[in-house]
């Protein structure tokens, strides 16, 4: 306890030396030097204001963009085919198997607006953490000791990144003016940031990116939040010796930042 | 601004189709680490039929109790009757193989290399590479 009250003292100290001193860096008026740099050509900024100008130009159509936030559950499942792995590899059916769909989480940020005043869509960039039932197509025995394996043993969970881009069609459901629904559809690229297992690479196999097929519902409560369900397909961008089929649900709601900060 | 496009563009491209990562020794390393620092009891061993004539195959049941071996991480062997050596974990022309160099109790060194047919967590099959009718050796880790 006699040691405890120094240490205190010590920390209201160096506590109230950085306060002092915060105060008087907010305090600090601009100096000569950066009222100078004010009044320069600064190449970088113009640049950057040039791209900015061109991409409104570019978007000019694209109108009332609403930026959310949103998380969401989902429930993964993967199909794999490992007849063309020639590795001497066995790996217990049981042991491997789970034709199941297990629960993973991901979150981001996605962007509603209008084309042309008439097309609704949505863009949405996330950060996914899958964790996947694994069903294996292909059931190997070697006879009489070694019933029922895999040649190949996938990885079930890992991490994306992930783009969307949705069509979004008004559903006459309900009224219109309050409740909002839509049925939605569109492509969507899942890129694996996780480091792929040794097991997962052989002969081959390994592959990072996804790409999907995703149909789903949206609930657009007066424009507080969005609930929504997708389903995402999705199989490899690039061929592999182990075809994979990753079906998703995913279940989840946004709210808008202007809300939210 | 095309410029930065087609930038970005051969960026994304290059990512995605640079992904796979596989090397010479993955296989190897999912072998050895499916292999490594586990007690393997030999349950049975097969020799095909002499000649064509008398394709018997011999199948005779060792036992748990019998044999085992263990090949440990440090590339280091080992058997119950105490041979000891070191060990490889090769890929030659496709097959899969284990290459041992061993010393028997006298000191005299010897090579064995055997085929890997299966290997998996719990049970293996290896095929003796030597003249004459192959012999299939299954090992189980309990």
């Amino acid at each position: 306890m006699n040691n405890r009250l120094p240490l205190f003292k010590k920390i209201l100290i160096c506590f109230s030396f950085f306060l002092f001193f915060a105060q008087e860096v907010n305090a600090q008026t601009l100096t000569k030097k950066q009222l100078d740099s004010a009044f320069l050509l600064h190449p970088g900024q113009e640049r950057l204001r040039k791209i900015k100008k061109s991409i409104a130009k570019t978007f000019v159509d694209f109108v009332g963009n609403d930026v959310s936030l949103y998380g969401a559950l989902d429930f993964s499942k993967q199909n794999i085919n490992d007849n063309a792995i020639t590795a001497p590899i066995n790996y217990l059916y049981n042991t491997v198997n789970s034709n199941t769909y297990n629960s993973g989480f991901s979150g981001g940020f996605r962007i509603d607006g209008i084309y042309k005043e008439k097309h609704r869509y949505a863009l949405m960039f996330g950060l996914n953490r899958i964790a996947a039932g694994s069903n294996y197509k292909n059931i190997h025995t070697l006879s009489p000791f070694i019933e029922d394996f895999t040649h190949f043993k996938t990885d079930n969970v890992f991490t994306s990144i992930s783009i969307s881009a949705h069509y979004k069609k008004l559903l006459p459901v309900n009224d219109m003016n309050k409740y909002k629904f839509y049925a939605v559809i569109g492509p969507s690229f899942d890129y694996k940031i996780s480091k792929i297992s040794d097991a997962n690479l052989i002969n081959g196999a390994g592959n990072r990116a996804f790409i999907n097929l995703d149909l789903g519902a949206e609930f657009d409560n007066k424009g507080y939040y969005i609930l929504y369900g997708h389903y995402k397909l999705g199989n490899y961008i690039s061929s592999s010796t182990v075809p994979v089929q990753l079906n998703r649900f995913e279940i989840g709601m946004s709210i808008k930042t202007k809300d939210l900060f | 601004m095309k410029t930065l496009f087609t930038v970005l563009l051969a960026a994304i491209c290059l990512t995605i189709f640079s992904c796979n990562k596989e090397t010479a020794t993955t296989q190897t390393n999912v072998m050895n680490s499916l292999l490594t620092n586990k007690n393997w009891y030999l349950d049975y061993s097969f020799t095909d039929g002499l000649t064509s004539t008398t394709p018997t195959v011999l199948k005779s049941y060792v036992g748990q109790s019998t044999y085992f071996i263990t090949y440990l991480k440090t590339g280091v062997t080992q058997d119950s009757d105490g041979i000891t050596g070191t060990y490889t974990v090769e890929l030659i022309n496709g097959q899969s193989q284990i290459h041992m160099l061993l010393k028997t109790s006298n000191g005299n060194p010897f090579e064995v290399i055997y085929n890997i047919i299966s290997v998996g967590e719990s049970n293996m099959v290896l095929s003796k590479v030597i003249s004459g009718p192959a012999t299939r050796l299954y090992f189980t880790t309990k």
